[in-house]
């Protein structure tokens, strides 16, 4: 009401002629004054007045110290004002206060229907207040029950700054605890002004002058729209309220406005919230396990550590937890994900084409994000299974500027263990944790702060004579930065190390203690630069410094046989300067443009074997051995990477895209295990351990069916690589001093096709995956023992032709939901002994060749019942209980197929992981 | 909570019971049986001998010879040297030895028809043994005799090495006695009714008699099973100075008398790389990894099908041997015997009468006739004093001729 009073005003004296007749200087003197006191002093002082809504000042924290000696009162105001929403007007010797905006002392040109000129993007550039608000008046008045949303106004308006757009800027938040929400669009609506939050749900918006709606738009929740009137740079923020039916029934998210937008083939982004319906062993929830049931992405086995994306090897993956890297993604052999699901926000998979920021991984990044903690208020989340139990806590440090949040996850296996009376299993162990801290701090609009601290630890017996441990450790800074509008940086440090540590205890007098440890540390800056609407730059400079331990032996027994070992460590430095454009080149056609230049230097102190050329790496062909100071380069390697991706829209719900990368991989994993185990090794480049390289190409269609309920996707690729590690038949790799001996280096050679239909909403939701890929390696020579399979291409460990997987939701009432997973895969090759022979005075096997054979295919079906506690808003606590059962039908899917040599006779033997229906049942709470 | 527990504790034996293990029968239908040729010609002048044979199944029981082989040596300067089917092996008709700087193939040619070739091979550097020495040493906690190969190559080229012993060694019976106890029957005795004399069944009885042969001395040989390889690459002299055996103060086989005789090979990279290979191929991986298993190639190709598995290696190599002995009296004096191969030669006494417990009757006759125990004494009445058969008999686990090349 107030605002209109003031319009009326505006009517009165915008025939007022400024008269100067009396004196306009003032003295006056202001102590710690607020607005208010500024006021009451200067009417008391003089003969002006004011007219204002003291409503205005009860927000106002403005403090005024100042003395002013016969200042004309325009000055005194523009100084007092200067740091306030408020403007003036002087009349006389009365002064009408306003708020934002400015009182214009004639009516602007077109008030009377002069068409005015728009700017490209459809919005008037001059001011039209005045009739804006006056049509909005009138439209109110008309249809009172539409449109009586508040109009807010945005900023402080100057008068003569005529700017074409303004930055509205602002958090999103929603949910029932508030958190921030990234990935939101919020734009103007009927304009191309649009953005997307960033992860810390903050969003930068250039708005028109004058009347606009904003709007929000999200999947999970509902639509906001809010009136705004801007007259400058300002804030305002979000809070979006759960759309009921859509949460907790989207599965996979892919993000659709970047799959509208973007132009990369291959990403994928996994959602923890959307993931807990999924049906999985024993309970836990896994975003890495969901994502295996998406095509492209495979582990060797059930149980097995590592993944394969796209035809790669398990090192080729990067995992990032917060832009550190995470080298063991796992905790007990793989069964489950090192990562606690309440504190896991999301996962951005890039399996086609990556980003010329991320770099050092052949086939794929797992970008994964942690939640922020809470700015206003204290909650928790948790979960109790019958092997974990989860437990997150976020709570603000200083209120709606800084907020923690932490999670835990321990396993109880090993006091249940311990509990029972066999005597066997009450002396075996398998017990793990994971802890992370996440610090978020906002210092201002325009900086803040975030960090991460991770901890993993595994425990295990296989055998009553052997302990393995491993731990993961990751801590990471990072400072955002927004120069202006336009530019934004961030700055992140991160260190991670893993290592891991096997203690044998034998009867006899061969006990040792075994360990391997790789640490890393990098610094990196990452820019963005908004340059118009047609490109968007982002470039940055990264450095890595590696350190490995590649792992030593100490008999534990003085009186030991074993020969105490400590091969002697690595070094290397990985960096890498990246520059990539987001070109528009017209609303159908757009580039994704990446270069990145990476490099990478072994570091001395060190000791090279340097080997007879053209003839096979071996102890029996080293003719030199050569010793490096610490921190000499001992060989330099690097490479430009090219990352290219274009996207054409065909028809508005038809897009295709295709896509070309190079990528370099300097440090590599040593696992003759057909699956990736703990005890593998990582091993940097150096004088004779080449870096590998890849090549991908990619195409993809694109196709949203019935009005955007069903995306289809069929994504195509073709993939070589050079100097893939493969091993030696009989390689032998741990503490292996001169481990290039048993080394190859080789081609590969990966291809396939890949299918998805997906339903994202109604009661029957979930997809469809199909792929049919191969993965083949060639290790070819001249010489005998440096060729496999006589030189020709070969399946490779985890080459699985066929992978079909089926995910099904279905939602009876909001508080019952099925799901269901079915998924059928190859079996896996392998290379067995097909007979003996006898050979000076022994007997030896012959094998195969390298996998030649396949192990039976896998299947598995798992089902799953979800119950939401009832929908009362004021509740302590809101739970969750998750029935399921995993491995339905029973099936006894090998998980590894090996011989033994038992009185002379070789029996081959399968183990299964989970040979039966494991049933389970976890309930989740939240509050 | 406590119930929670109890559901927990369930689930986590169903997780443990259901990680199994299980035979599996897997297709061995694949089967493909590929030729096997051994063979290491030398520099010694002999008649060379060559082994060839097939891959047999996994449940089969080898070796599995091949046989009807035409198999002969070629060199450039046009000879031929034809091989003839001797037992197990191939030998040469005439004898022969490589000469150096000469190239030498083996070809096969099966009697299906099939034709195996080798790549040309070259005599090595030869490289005599210089000595071998046998010196007390304790490797880690154990104690006992290190048998070191050395030799040196002033021309060093020779480099990789290969190795094969045989060790021979004299055992002594250590509760011989010189008499042996047999089961006699005598026959029955048909009554004669006259006499008054009802006869009598025929009954078993023990003899003691003199032993017609050598018992309590007897000599061993072993070959060396393992692929024993060495390279002096990393050094800057060609010298070696390779561990051959190690063998533990508790060993019997050198509680008398010892005697190694030691072969070095020569070898060329590419046979060295293969011995190796095929070695720790057969060794298992360590505790923690597993080795690469597959298949690998030697130097022998099928003429027809160049890509037919082919396993072996044919090498021209130079040899040198050299056998030493030494006692245990010299290297140990006045130390005890390392235990006998057989550790319980505990005497037991068996009285020989029907009928239950003191009377063992029926399991001396068993033992006797068995062999399992020999006589050391008897004491009257009836009551034998036997010791487990390889204490007072050396044959039974070894033989009692004295090696030709023995020297007391």
């Amino acid at each position: 009401m107030k605002k209109i009073t003031l319009l009326l005003f505006l009517f009165v004296f915008q025939h007022i002629t400024y008269s100067q007749v009396i004196s306009d200087k003032v003295s006056v003197e202001f102590k710690n004054a607020n607005l208010q006191t500024v006021i009451q002093n200067i009417e008391q002082s003089s003969y002006f007045k004011f007219y204002f809504d003291e409503k205005w000042f009860e927000t106002d924290s403005t403090i005024i110290s100042k003395q002013f000696k016969e200042v004309r009162i325009a000055e005194v105001l523009d100084e007092v004002l200067q740091n306030t929403s408020f403007n003036f007007y002087i009349s006389g010797n009365k002064i009408i206060l306003t708020n934002n905006s400015v009182i214009y002392n004639q009516l602007p040109d077109d008030y009377f229907g002069i068409p005015l000129e728009k700017d490209e993007n459809g919005v008037a550039i001059a001011p039209v207040f005045y009739q804006q608000y006056d049509s909005l008046k009138r439209t109110n008045t008309r249809n009172p029950n539409k449109n009586t949303k508040e109009i807010i106004a945005i900023g402080k308006e100057v008068k003569n700054q005529k700017k074409e757009t303004y930055t509205l800027s602002g958090y999103v938040r929603g949910g029932k605890n508030k958190e921030v929400l990234s990935n939101i669009l919020v734009k103007i609506a009927g304009t191309k002004f649009a953005t997307t939050t960033d992860k810390n749900g903050y969003y930068k918006l250039q708005v028109p002058p004058g009347m606009s709606m904003v709007e929000t738009e999200t999947f999970s929740y509902d639509k906001v729209t809010k009136k705004i009137m801007v007259y400058n740079d300002g804030t305002l923020n979000f809070t979006l309220i759960d759309n009921v039916n859509q949460l907790d029934e989207v599965l996979v998210k892919t993000n659709k406005n970047k799959n509208a937008k973007a132009a990369i083939t291959g990403v994928t982004t996994i959602d923890t919230e959307g993931i807990k319906n999924v049906p999985l062993v024993l309970g836990e929830r896994d975003i890495l396990k969901v994502a295996l049931t998406l095509p492209g992405i495979k582990t060797a086995g059930e149980g097995s550590s590592g993944y394969n994306v796209r035809g790669g090897k398990e090192d080729q993956n990067l995992f990032l937890l917060d832009h550190a890297v995470l080298y063991n993604p796992s905790h007990f052999f793989g069964f489950f994900t090192a990562l606690n699901p309440y504190t896991t926000k999301k996962v951005d998979i890039y399996k086609g084409s990556i980003p010329a920021e991320f770099g050092g991984r052949l086939s794929s990044v797992f970008d994964i994000t942690s939640k922020t903690g809470n700015f206003d208020k204290f909650q928790g989340e948790g979960g109790i299974g019958p092997a974990t139990s989860n437990l997150m806590i976020s709570t603000p440090i200083i209120k709606g500027k800084s907020s923690l949040i932490i999670g835990g996850r321990a396993s109880y296996s090993d006091w249940i263990l311990k509990s029972l009376d066999d005597e066997k299993l009450k002396n075996s162990q398998a017990s793990f944790y994971d802890l992370i801290i996440r610090y978020n701090h906002k210092i201002n609009a325009n900086n803040d702060i975030e960090s991460t601290l991770y901890y993993s630890k595994d425990k295990f017996s296989v055998s009553s004579d052997s302990l393995y441990k491993y731990s993961n450790r990751l801590a990471t800074l990072k400072w955002n930065h927004s120069f202006n509008e336009k530019n934004k940086g961030s700055l992140i440090f991160t260190n991670s190390e893993y290592k891991f540590n096997i203690d044998y205890q034998t009867e006899g007098m061969n006990s040792f203690d075994f360990g391997y440890k790789i640490n890393e540390t990098q610094a990196s800056v990452k820019m963005a630069y908004l340059f118009n609407e047609k490109h968007k730059f982002s470039y940055g400079i990264s450095s890595k410094l590696y350190a490995i331990d590649p792992g030593y032996l100490n008999p534990k027994n003085p009186e030991s046989t074993l020969i105490p070992i400590d091969v002697e460590k690595e070094k290397g430095l990985e960096s890498a300067v990246y520059i990539g454009d987001n070109f528009k080149i017209n609303d159908k056609l757009l580039l994704d443009l990446g270069l990145r230049y990476s490099s990478f230097a072994a570091l001395g102190k060190s000791t090279q074997r340097i080997y007879e050329q053209n003839l096979p790496i071996s102890d029996a062909t080293v003719i030199e051995t050569k010793t490096y100071a610490n921190n000499e380069i001992i060989k330099k390697y690097g490479g430009f990477e090219p990352r290219i991706a274009v996207r054409y829209f065909l028809t508005a719900d038809f897009s295709v895209r295709a896509s070309y990368d190079k990528t370099y991989q300097y440090i590599h994993l040593l696992s003759n295990n057909t699956t990736q185990s703990p005890t593998d090794i990582w091993k940097l480049s150096d004088l004779n351990v080449k870096p590998e390289s890849a090549q991908q190409f990619s195409l993809g269609f694109y196709k949203n069916l019935k009005n955007d309920e069903l995306e289809l996707s069929l994504e195509g690729y073709y993939k070589n690589s050079k100097n893939i590690l493969d091993y030696k038949v009989g390689a032998d790799l741990l503490l292996n001093e001169n481990i290039e001996t048993e080394l190859l280096q080789g081609q590969g050679k990966a291809y396939g096709i890949e299918v998805l239909l997906k339903k994202q909403e109604g009661r029957l939701n979930g997809w469809l995956g199909y792929t049919y890929s191969r993965s083949l390696i060639k290790l070819n020579s001249q010489f005998n023992e440096e060729k496999v399979n006589d030189g020709k291409y070969f399946a490779s460990n985890f080459d699985k032709p066929h992978d079909f997987s089926a995910v099904l939701n279905y939602r009876f009432t909001k508080r019952y939901s099925f799901s269901s997973n079915f998924i059928y895969q190859t079996g896996r090759p392998i290379t067995y002994p097909i007979g003996k022979y006898d050979y000076g005075n022994a007997q030896y096997t012959v094998y195969s060749d390298r996998n030649k054979f396949r192990i039976p295919d896998y299947y598995r079906l798992d089902i799953g019942i979800n119950i939401e506690g009832n929908h009362k808003i004021k509740k302590l606590a809101h739970s969750f209980w998750n029935i399921s059962v995993y491995n339905v039908l029973g099936r006894n899917n090998p998980y590894s197929v090996f011989f033994v040599t038992d009185k002379g006779q070789i029996k081959a033997y399968k183990t299964s992981i989970f040979a039966i229906p494991i049933p389970s049942i976890t309930y989740n709470f939240k509050f | 909570m406590k119930y929670f527990n109890k559901i927990s504790l369930l689930l986590l034996l169903i997780f443990t019971i259901t990680s199994c293990t299980e035979q599996y029968v897997f297709q061995n239908t694949d089967f493909e049986s590929a030729l096997v040729v051994e063979g290491t010609m030398t520099n010694e002048l002999k008649n060379q001998t060559i082994r060839v044979s097939q891959v047999y199944q996994l449940d089969e029981t080898g070796p599995k010879f091949e046989t009807g082989a035409n198999v002969y040596i070629t060199d450039d300067q046009g000879n031929e040297y034809q091989f003839e089917e001797k037992d197990t092996v191939y030998e040469s008709i005439s004898a022969f030895k490589a000469e150096a700087g000469r190239k030498y193939q083996l070809k096969i040619r099966t009697k299906e028809g099939k034709n195996y070739t080798s790549d040309e091979q070259t005599l090595t550097t030869e490289t005599k043994i210089d000595n071998i020495t046998a010196t007390v040493e304790k490797v880690g906690s154990e104690s006992g005799v290190q048998i070191n190969v050395n030799s040196f190559d002033p021309t060093n080229s020779s480099k990789y090495y290969r190795y094969e012993y045989a060790e021979t060694y004299k055992i002594v019976a250590p509760v011989w006695s010189p008499l042996e106890t047999s089961i006699q029957i005598s026959p029955a005795i048909p009554p004669d009714l006259e006499n008054g004399f009802p006869g009598a069944p025929a009954s078993e009885y023990i003899l003691i008699s003199q032993r017609k042969k050598e018992t309590e001395t007897c000599f061993s040989t072993k070959k060396s099973e393992d692929i024993l390889l060495n390279n002096t690459n990393d050094q800057s002299d060609d010298r070696v100075h390779f561990p051959i055996r190690f063998i533990s103060d508790q060993n019997y086989i050198i509680s008398h008398r010892y005697s190694i005789f030691v072969k070095q090979y020569v070898q060329n990279l590419a046979a060295y790389t293969y011995y190796k290979t095929l070695k720790d191929l057969s060794t298992s991986g360590s505790v923690l990894s597993p080795k690469q298993p597959g298949f690998f190639y030697g130097n022998i190709k099928s003429v027809e099908n160049p890509t037919e598995k082919v396993i072996g290696y044919f090498e021209v190599s130079a040899v040198s041997s050299e056998r030493i002995f030494f006692n245990y009296a010299d290297l140990f004096p006045k130390k005890p015997l390392p235990p006998y191969y057989e550790s319980d030669c505990e005497i037991k006494d068996y009285l020989d009468c029907p009928g239950d417990f003191p009377c063992r009757q029926a399991v001396l006759r068993s033992l006797i006739r068995t062999k399992s125990r020999t006589y050391v004494s008897l004491n009257e009445p009836w009551t034998y004093f036997m010791v487990k058969a390889a204490c007072g008999d050396c044959t039974t686990f070894s033989s009692n001729i004295v090696p030709p090349f023995w020297i007391d």
